[in-house]
């Protein structure tokens, strides 16, 4: 019997191969052993051009091809290493400062080792991407080096040793061969190899044992360009030295992740994520599944570090600690320095199980209440989850710069005042802090311990001098994380070879024809605002023999153009949506598509995907069939035209009869959903977010003053209704849908608790029918503005719709409350909105005129489409208006006025009031491509706290007041706001 | 965790250090347990697998109770059965080929839970059915009338390439218990270094993948006769683009020609060291000339 013995003691390779093991802790909590064999070889190449020998043995690659060598020959140096140098950063280097390396001035002939790569994938997935886009830049030189491979530089863990020291080690180790191995070379001029390290006791090691190694801002402090630089560093190193003075801690300490984990499970702790109050900056609240209303967090102490966003656990405070909401707006910078007495609270844990049990049974009983005047809930947070960091935006706070440091160089901090209200002063530490003055600047936060009041975080770069155009513009894109650099070449690349000249073949045997209906001789036209260049949709409608109608939604072709998974498509389901600013439009997709191929042109043929009823002559649905097409336009009309030219008698022409058609069809379809209980949170003079389900900024100018206006809704509503029923019958899992949820009860509670008290009137909201009716009887006939009032009150307390996909809800929750629909989608704008584009290509399947990508298929991929642009669509409304605020901002600089306002909201020290469209006399913003709304013309600024306490008790909900606005420079604090002060209260 | 698959690009490297067309470490053993007709030990890196062979032999009674159905077809007793059964983890999974006809399933016999979550009974089935389909079609086995040659493979550790180390074992095993066959069948797995939906049309192929470049990548288990490039093997579960394709099966085939020139050196090393001991007569019958 021959014994299997273990074959590698026999193995005359054995000594190149190694194995390393991996622990992993799998989905259900178990942790898994995993093996992983390792291959050390001796051809992996050190890459440099000085070196002769690595280039025999450089791997090719299967089509034979050697890639070139990256480290330059004559690399350059410092006055520490004149003869030139190659840097080798520790991961500690990469994670504190990459801003660092992607500098165009500095840091070129980098090596990135295996063992760093590895270290910071683990610990930054984004940081690791960045990475890797440097190696792949020509100018940047760096080069990874597979050190954990090469027999020479692999490093065995050793008995009692850390893995982080054995990495270290490892790094030094490669540091170390390079060196030798360079040093082997004929050149006379070898370029020293340095690591570049933070951390005291790897640089020391690295001393002991001859290997260069150089303290990060030491070299930076080397480099012609120094100052700027050094402040791009992360603050959380410089702590180390710091930290031993034994700072005393401003905030308890956070769980461990174990304690906070069974505390989840056991539902004695909640987890969520944290939201700060507009209102209030030490005021947030967090939702958790276990209760029905979000528990409050108030203060410091027990905000404990969360940042808006931030994924936390909470512990629900003792019930003599339960507050009312904060009645006082509170703004960060217009509190100084009064917060510093700290409440120390006493962290005696004594607190019985049995007790804790009982309070949380207390929060379900107390949330069940009204809440007028009643303690509510409060909770600390005992713990971070995730994160939420990001970079922000913002400008340095003008008072806590020293006057030395605004002209010499000194390093000192100073506080960044970030645009977004929720999010606290950030401290940074510069010695630029003069130069930042009045500028927007991008930062980001790098820790925020229990020793610091603020978080810490570093400079990243300037966006210019505060107030410009340029300097704002880009400060509200990257606040919202707007894509808008121009779009690549690969995705360039994905356009038609013609450009311009594309056009529809004229040869039906095309491929291009295949399966297209030959729609050309349909009388369609398309309706849309003044000068639009980027026509979606186009419309027809004609009578049938039976006397009922054919009527065609014909939209552009979009994803004939655009094919899932190339470059093209990624880059659009990554921007998701096209986003509308006062002067600039971000495009989803490059212009060639979107205002040439793509747009539904007069007069010449494009490719459509047309939705085609039979609608008898009370507009129900007989039929409909849905088919890509190519269609003609013959008019693009705008809607004062096509008003016009309907409303013209003499025009009896088809296409004018068509029209007309269509207008009566359409109102007919807008009172069956009105008879249905959809919503319209409009009325004639604001147009308001809620309702405009289809409509585009464009739209809003004529604030639907005409009919036109509606006839191009109904129809665009009607089939998004008509395909999403289609793609949902053909794929009940994947279906992109849009639903907007029933508003929980409790949303209106205050409202209609308030028009009850103050003016006798009832909001029922128990049905979207319900709440239409009764918000058509809030009227108060003195004052035409109190309707519209309640409605924009009513809409704040609303769901936002979602995108969501089939599959992921039951369906009784697809419904549309706003629309009244009981499923929709969104299919009638695809070159602006990525989810149409999905919509088209399952609708393209379940009509079989092509196979379904696995794009679009996959569900798991679809949900994080969906996910990806529910938040891109939040985020282009708040930058669209985030830029009316700021030319609303602008054309008030220096100026008084005085205006009628109703009063939404008061607080114990303020109160907040809605103004009517500000009439902006003045100069106009500039020509605009895209008209904001009036909607968006609406003003609400929180009065000046100071004349307030006069005159609370006159004021109170849904009074129209008399303020005068005033533009105010806080001359501090650097930030321009509108002031508002109480005139009167109006007769 | 280690990195993943997309920084071969890097420096043309893959996950564990090797290049796009090498194997991973081979190791094998042939007669590891003297009492069975045909054994074998085989490591194709952390993929480790044994084989057993039992006959062939004229066991009437479990052939009937085995092939019912098998005794009424056409030509169904002229010759001999392969019935393979792989063993993951300790739960068998017994099935068998009819030469020249559809595949019998047993249903797999209760036990323990496997622990090898990865292994679905339906896919330990189809790779029964795999090999018994490649064995019987090289196996003379037309020699072994109402005979039975079970071939029983036990995973001992699962690191990618299963199908195609199954597949060698058992060649090994089959060499060992003296089935004459046409040549070596021997199998391996070729993938390509991106994703599908890449679209990465000049990605480099590569050859013998581990696990996490299953997961990772298109890959495709090819078994060829010997030397030859006569396919014998081919399967294909994953999305790939046609034109990917050719390469894969081109650094497969030449990759199986390596594994059987390793398979081949076993043999021969064994068939040495048996003489040498004494254990065989010099010159006596063996299936196989041996140079000294
Ligand atoms: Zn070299």
């Amino acid at each position: 019997m021959t014994s299997l013995k273990r074959s590698v003691d026999t193995d005359p390779f054995a000594s190149n191969l190694s194995s390393k093991v991996y622990v992993r802790s799998t989905k259900n909590g178990k942790v898994q052993k995993i093996v992983r064999e390792v291959y050390l070889r001796q051809d992996i190449p050190c890459s440099s051009r000085l070196c002769s020998k690595c280039i025999a043995t450089a791997p090719r690659s299967a089509a034979g091809n050697v890639s070139p060598f990256v480290l330059s020959d004559k690399p350059a140096g410092t006055k520490a290493f004149p003869q030139g140098h190659y840097l080798v950063p520790d991961t500690n280097a990469l994670l504190n400062a990459m801003d660092l390396f992607e500098q165009g001035s500095a840091f070129f002939d980098v090596v990135i080792l295996q063992t760093v790569l590895e270290e910071l994938r683990n610990r930054s997935l984004p940081l690791y991407n960045r990475l890797i886009g440097l190696t792949k830049s020509q100018e940047k030189r760096f080069y990874v080096f597979f050190n954990e491979f090469r027999l020479e530089t692999y490093v065995n863990r050793e008995v009692d040793e850390s893995i982080n020291d054995r990495n270290d080690r490892a790094v030094r180790h490669a540091v170390k061969w390079y060196n030798d191995h360079l040093g082997q070379t004929k050149s006379k001029d070898v370029p020293v190899t340095v690591m570049l390290s933070d951390d005291r006791g790897n640089l020391e090691k690295a001393k002991q044992d001859k290997v260069p190694a150089i303290r990060l801002r030491d070299y930076v402090s080397g480099l012609k360009d120094a100052e700027r630089l050094l402040d791009m560093i992360a603050e959380s190193q410089e702590r180390v030295a710091s930290k031993e003075k034994k700072a005393e801690f401003l905030y308890p300490e956070y769980f461990s992740l174990s304690k906070m984990m069974t505390g989840v499970k056991s539902g004695m702790l909640h987890q969520g994520i944290f939201n700060v109050s507009p209102y209030n900056y030490l005021e947030g609240s967090i939702k958790v599944p276990a209760f029905p209303k979000p528990l409050l967090i108030l203060g410091r102490d027990n905000i404990n570090r969360s940042v808006d966003g931030d994924v936390v656990v909470v512990e629900v405070l003792p019930q003599d600690q339960w507050k009312e909401p904060s009645t006082k707006i509170i703004e960060e910078e217009a509190i100084t320095k009064n917060e510093n007495a700290d409440n120390d609270e006493d962290a005696a844990d004594v607190v019985t199980e049995k007790e804790r049990r009982a309070l949380q049974e207390q929060v379900k009983k107390t949330q069940g209440l009204t809440t007028e005047g009643r303690p509510q809930p409060t909770a600390k947070v005992v713990g971070v989850i995730k994160r939420n960091w990001r970079q922000y935006v913002g400008h340095v706070d003008p008072s806590t710069v020293s006057q030395t440091a605004r002209q010499g160089r000194k390093q000192e901090s100073v506080f960044l005042i970030p645009m977004d209200k929720k999010i606290p002063k950030i401290r940074i530490r510069t010695r630029q802090a003069g130069e930042l003055l009045g500028k927007r600047i991008l930062v980001t936060i790098d820790s925020w311990d229990r020793e610091h009041r603020n978080p810490v975080g570093h400079f990243v770069r300037s966006l210019g001098e505060l107030e410009t155009k340029a300097a704002e513009t880009e400060a509200l894109l990257l606040e919202y994380d707007v894509q808008y650099r121009p779009f690549p070449k690969t995705v360039l690349d994905c356009l038609p070879s013609e450009g311009h000249d594309w056009k529809v073949p004229t040869s039906t045997d095309d491929p291009g024809w295949k399966d297209r209906e030959d729609l050309r001789g349909l009388l369609i036209c398309s309706i849309d605002p003044i000068g639009c260049q980027d026509i979606d949709d186009a419309l027809h409608a004609r009578p049938l023999p039976n006397g009922n109608y054919e009527v065609g939604v014909h939209i552009a072709d979009v994803s004939h153009f655009v094919k899932p998974a190339n470059a093209m498509d990624t880059e659009a389901s990554i921007r998701g949506t096209t986003v509308y600013l006062v002067d600039k439009r971000i495009d989803m997709l490059p212009m060639l598509l979107g205002t040439d191929l793509c747009s539904l042109k007069p007069y010449v043929e494009r490719y459509a995907f047309s939705v085609l009823w039979e609608l008898s002559p009370s507009a129900d649905i007989v039929d409909v069939r849905f088919t890509k097409s190519v269609i003609k336009s013959r008019e693009a009309f705008s809607y004062e035209q096509a008003q016009l030219r309907i409303d013209d008698a003499s025009q009896q022409d088809d296409l004018t009869a068509g029209m007309r058609t269509l207008l009566m069809l359409s109102k007919k379809l807008k009172q069956k959903r009105m008879d249905a209980g959809a919503l319209s949170l409009s009325s004639p003079e604001v147009k308001v977010q809620m309702e405009s389900e289809t409509s585009d900024p464009i739209d809003v100018k004529t604030k639907e003053l005409l009919d036109t206006n509606s006839l191009v809704e109904e129809f665009m509503l009607l089939a998004n209704i008509s395909v999403a029923r289609k793609i949902y019958d053909a794929f009940p899992q994947t279906a992109i849908l849009r639903r907007h949820g029933a508003p929980p009860k409790t949303n209106f509670d205050e409202l209609a608790n308030q028009l009850k008290v103050k003016r006798g009137l009832e909001l029922r909201f128990d049905s979207s029918k319900a709440l239409a009716d009764s918000l058509d009887a809030c009227a108060d006939t003195s004052e035409p503005f109190f309707n519209t009032l309640v409605r924009i009150m009513a809409t704040r307390c609303m769901m936002s719709a979602e995108y969501f996909c089939a599959g992921t809800q039951s369906y009784p929750e697809f419904r549309h409350y706003g629309l009244a629909s009981e499923i929709y989608t969104h299919f009638t704008s695809p070159i602006r909105r990525y989810a149409d584009l999905v919509a088209h290509r399952q609708l393209a399947a379940a009509i079989d005129y092509e196979a379904m990508h696995p794009a679009v298929r996959a569900r798991g991929r679809l949900e994080a489409v969906c996910k990806n642009i529910n938040v891109r669509h939040r985020n282009a409304q708040l930058a669209g208006r985030a830029s009316v605020a700021y030319y609303v901002g602008q054309s008030l600089k220096g100026r008084v006025a005085e205006e009628d306002a109703f009063v939404m909201r008061i607080f114990s020290n303020g109160f907040v009031v809605l103004v009517p469209p500000l009439r902006h006399r003045g100069p106009h913003p500039p020509a605009r491509p895209r008209r904001p709304g009036a909607r968006e013309r609406l003003r609400r600024r929180e009065l000046h706290p100071a004349p307030l306490r006069r005159l609370r008790r006159a004021v109170e909900l849904f009074q129209k007041v008399r303020v005068r606005i005033r533009d105010v420079k806080d001359e501090a604090t650097g930030k321009r706001g509108a002031k508002m002060e109480l005139v009167a209260p109006a007769a | 965790m280690p990195l993943d698959t997309s920084t071969y690009d890097l420096a043309l490297l893959r996950v564990d250090g090797r290049r796009w067309n090498e194997l991973r470490r081979l190791h094998a053993q042939i007669r590891t347990q003297a009492a069975a007709d045909g054994s074998s030990y085989l490591e194709m890196g952390n993929t480790k697998v044994m084989c057993v062979i039992t006959g062939p032999s004229e066991d009437a009674g479990k052939r009937r109770g085995l092939a019912a159905s098998a005794a009424t077809a056409p030509g169904g007793s002229s010759a001999a059965d392969v019935a393979v059964s792989i063993v993951v983890g300790g739960v068998q999974f017994c099935g068998s080929e009819e030469e020249g006809q559809g595949r019998q399933l047993q249903p797999p016999s209760v036990g323990a839970r496997s622990s090898f979550r990865l292994f679905k009974v339906e896919r330990i089935q189809e790779l029964q059915a795999t090999i018994a389909k490649a064995l019987a079609a090289n196996l003379h086995v037309h020699l072994y009338p109402r005979s039975t040659i079970g071939i029983s493979l036990h995973v001992l550790s699962q690191d990618g390439s299963l199908l195609a180390a199954l597949i060698n074992a058992a060649t090994l095993a089959l060499v060992d218990a003296g089935v004459p066959m046409t040549d070596y069948l021997v199998a391996c797995t070729a993938g390509s270094t991106s994703t599908h939906s890449a679209g990465d049309e000049g990605a480099d192929p590569l050859v013998d993948l581990n696990t996490q470049e299953e997961q990772e990548l298109p890959f495709l288990t090819l078994g060829t006769l010997g030397a030859t490039d006569k396919v014998a093997v081919l399967v294909c579960e994953t999305r790939v683009q046609v034109s990917r394709l050719e390469g894969m099966m081109a650094s497969a085939a030449d990759a199986c020609k390596g594994v059987r020139n390793f398979l081949d050196q076993v043999v021969r090393e064994k068939g040495h060291k048996m003489v040498t001991e004494g254990a065989v007569e010099k010159g006596a019958s063996m299936a196989m000339d041996i140079d000294i």
